[in-house]
């Protein structure tokens, strides 16, 4: 009987220690902090500056000049602006090119070195025209070459300070007979006389206009219209300007009461709804400016489009409809256009992601006999950086497949021919084909990287560039054709 | 003649059995092999994160800074559809918050990885590879794999990327000078 009663005061005993203990225990762990050691990610924890975009110091546009030499042969041959003469990216009535290259490709005529970057060059009157950037005397260099020989015939430099930031020259120039306009990396515009290089007029936009310099510099290439430069200006006092070519007067200027921004897209004229309309993508919206009769440099539509990087421009479809396109994610609009009794609305038809239908990063799709031809961005995900057919209505025709792709590259359509340049220098040529993928030869014609400047055809001469030089190929059908 | 007692002929034996034991592991082919990730091949699923017998995973991402071009628009950095280029938790694309931005003049900031807090799953190495230069990718830290004779990763790797490599030359980086170049 005192055994049990022992036993059962030691178990009781057993017990409140052990509540005892754990209570210890408890109370200790309950007074711990119990906050956890979390770094909070917040804004601002980057050092970014209170303004990031330093603004040039003022330059002397007119620069310095230097004649090296006079124009000796004059080839025939014509490219005078950013996607050619009808904005499309096509050689419409130029002469037969070779459907076959010889086992060395087809003839390497001449190169230059350039400055690192992406601008291309113009044609007009046998002489090449291109915004280079030299990195020994920091400034951009309007350069004059003979097509006939690559001879440097002279050069107008002036002051600027461009850092690589993923390249430095990315805009391609306009010219006339009487015209030669460029845009260089840091928003200066210069107008010069195309044969002689005299200097006419310069604009420092962002100096003018208070512009915001797109990120990686501005790719916009400037657009001459019956004697005027229109610019997308993108400041707050003016979207768009029209300038006199000859004299540099300003000769209407486009509001932008919301403040919408430059982009690297350039500005294309369209025929829309029965008028002619300077297309631009801003950083903000696709608008649309009449181009023509008293509201000229009135917007007339506009389609709110937040991509926040955009570099390829507007291409027409038909009356109606054109096509605006984005890389980094973004995708494209299928945009239409109509007009009531001088009311113009603009409707998006679609809008795709890379993944879901046509886009293009740096490149501007070509729209031929009804269907649309792009190089896929490297977030198409099974197209991506393959060559692709479209529909306009959004349907997939045909791609390249997975054996060839390539990169950012360029692309153009001369003599029935797609020429498409890869990242990495290779030329391939297909033939249009509104049913499949034809490749009808490739060559390696570049040996440096980021070939990504926009391809130039004068003649039978194609210019085409990597980020380091530029070479000038014979494509004719008689020279290096095979069989 | 004198006779081989059994007690030298097993001395002799081992010597002659450790010599060519050693010979053998002083040839090139003997070297001993490690996993690594080829970053040409890498397709960045983000198995690597899962499948790995360490956690958090033995593959962590490198910077090649030569590659890099110190961009504000990171897409390695930002997410997709960030409304500001800035580190706020909501704008950065890693959710490990394991890549500290920082501003080094005009519109060039830096990208520096804190391998602590990687966990491999390649989110800001395809975020770089489609929006910019490459120079963010995946390698197994030879600090931190323990080499299994069977990798874990290498089992599910939808692309081939993960493959034994002499323990030299155990990271594979996209520096590095290409095969035909080496000689």
């Amino acid at each position: 009987m005192i055994r049990n009663l022992f036993q059962q005061a030691a178990r009781i005993l057993l017990v409140a220690v052990s509540l005892s203990i754990s209570g210890c225990f408890l109370y200790g762990w309950m007074m711990q902090d119990s906050s956890l050691e979390i770094a909070v990610s917040l804004p601002g924890g980057d050092g970014r500056p209170e303004s990031a975009d330093e603004l040039e110091k003022e330059t002397d546009l007119e620069g310095v000049f230097t004649w090296f030499a006079d124009l000796e042969k004059e080839q025939p041959g014509l490219w005078p602006r950013f996607r050619g003469k009808n904005f499309d990216n096509i050689c419409q009535d130029g002469p037969p090119l070779a459907s076959k290259w010889s086992e060395d490709g087809p003839a390497e005529l001449w190169s230059v070195a350039l400055g690192e970057g992406y601008a291309a060059p113009v044609v007009q009157n046998g002489r090449v025209y291109l915004l280079d950037y030299d990195e020994e005397l920091h400034g951009d260099v309007v350069r004059c070459f003979s097509l006939d020989n690559g001879r440097e015939l002279w050069r107008r430099f002036y002051e600027i300070s461009v850092k690589r930031n993923h390249g430095m020259s990315r805009t391609v120039p306009a010219v006339t007979e009487s015209l030669l306009v460029t845009v260089g990396p840091r928003c200066h515009v210069l107008c010069l006389d195309p044969e002689n290089g005299d200097f006419r007029w310069g604009m420092d936009l962002q100096r003018e206009y208070g512009v915001t310099e797109p990120l990686w510099y501005t790719g916009q290439c400037p657009l001459i219209d019956d004697g005027a430069v229109i610019l997308a200006a993108g400041g707050p006092d003016a979207l768009l300007v029209a300038v006199d070519g000859m004299t540099g007067d300003i000769l209407w200027k486009t509001p932008n009461p919301r403040e919408w921004a430059m982009s690297h897209s350039s500005i294309i004229p369209l025929h829309l709804a029965g008028v002619k309309t300077y297309v631009y993508c801003t950083l903000g919206a696709v608008i649309g400016v009449a181009a023509e009769g008293s509201r000229r440099g009135e917007v007339l539509w506009e389609v709110p489009w937040k991509a926040r990087v955009i570099a390829p421009s507007a291409v027409q479809v038909d009356e109606k409809r054109f096509l605006v396109t984005a890389g980094y994610g973004e995708g494209s609009l299928m945009i239409a256009v109509v007009q009531n009794a001088g009311d113009f609305e603009a409707e998006v038809l679609y809008a795709v992601s890379p993944k879901e239908g046509i886009a293009c990063e740096q490149q501007t799709p070509i729209f031929s006999q009804g269907l649309l031809y792009t190089v896929m961005p490297k977030d198409a995900a099974a197209l991506r950086e393959q060559f692709a057919c479209y529909h306009p209505d959004g349907q997939l025709i045909w791609s390249s497949g997975p054996d060839n792709r390539f990169g950012l590259g360029p692309y153009m359509l001369a003599d029935n021919k797609f020429f498409v340049l890869s990242d990495d220098g290779v030329l391939t040529m297909m033939a249009r084909s509104t049913e499949k993928f034809e490749a009808l030869d490739s060559r390696r014609v570049l040996t440096g990287n980021e070939a990504w400047g926009p391809l130039a055809l004068a003649g039978t001469r194609m210019l085409l560039r990597d980020s380091q030089r530029l070479i000038c190929l014979e494509m004719g059908a008689e020279s290096g054709e095979e069989g | 003649m004198s006779q081989v007692n059994r007690r030298d002929f097993l001395r002799v034996a081992a010597v002659a059995v450790g010599s060519g034991v050693a010979l053998k592991a002083s040839q090139p082919g003997a070297e001993a092999t490690v996993w690594q990730i080829d970053p040409a091949l890498c397709v960045q699923c983000g198995r690597c994160a899962t499948n790995c017998v360490i956690n958090p995973s033995a593959v962590k991402c490198v910077h090649s800074y030569p590659i890099c071009g110190y961009c504000d628009l990171c897409g390695a950095y930002l997410q997709p559809a960030a409304k500001t280029r800035d580190t706020g938790a909501e704008s950065q694309l890693c959710p490990m918050a394991a890549i500290q931005r920082t501003h080094i003049e005009g519109v060039y900031y830096q990208y520096t990885i804190d391998e602590e807090l990687c966990v491999g799953c390649g989110k800001c190495v395809k975020g770089c590879a489609m929006f910019g230069n490459g120079s963010l990718y995946l390698q197994v830290k030879r600090d931190l794999c323990v080499n299994c004779n069977d990798c874990a990763i290498a089992r599910e790797c939808p692309s081939g990327a993960m493959h034994r490599v002499p323990l030299s030359e155990s990271y594979l980086l996209k520096t590095d000078p290409p095969p035909e170049a080496q000689g």
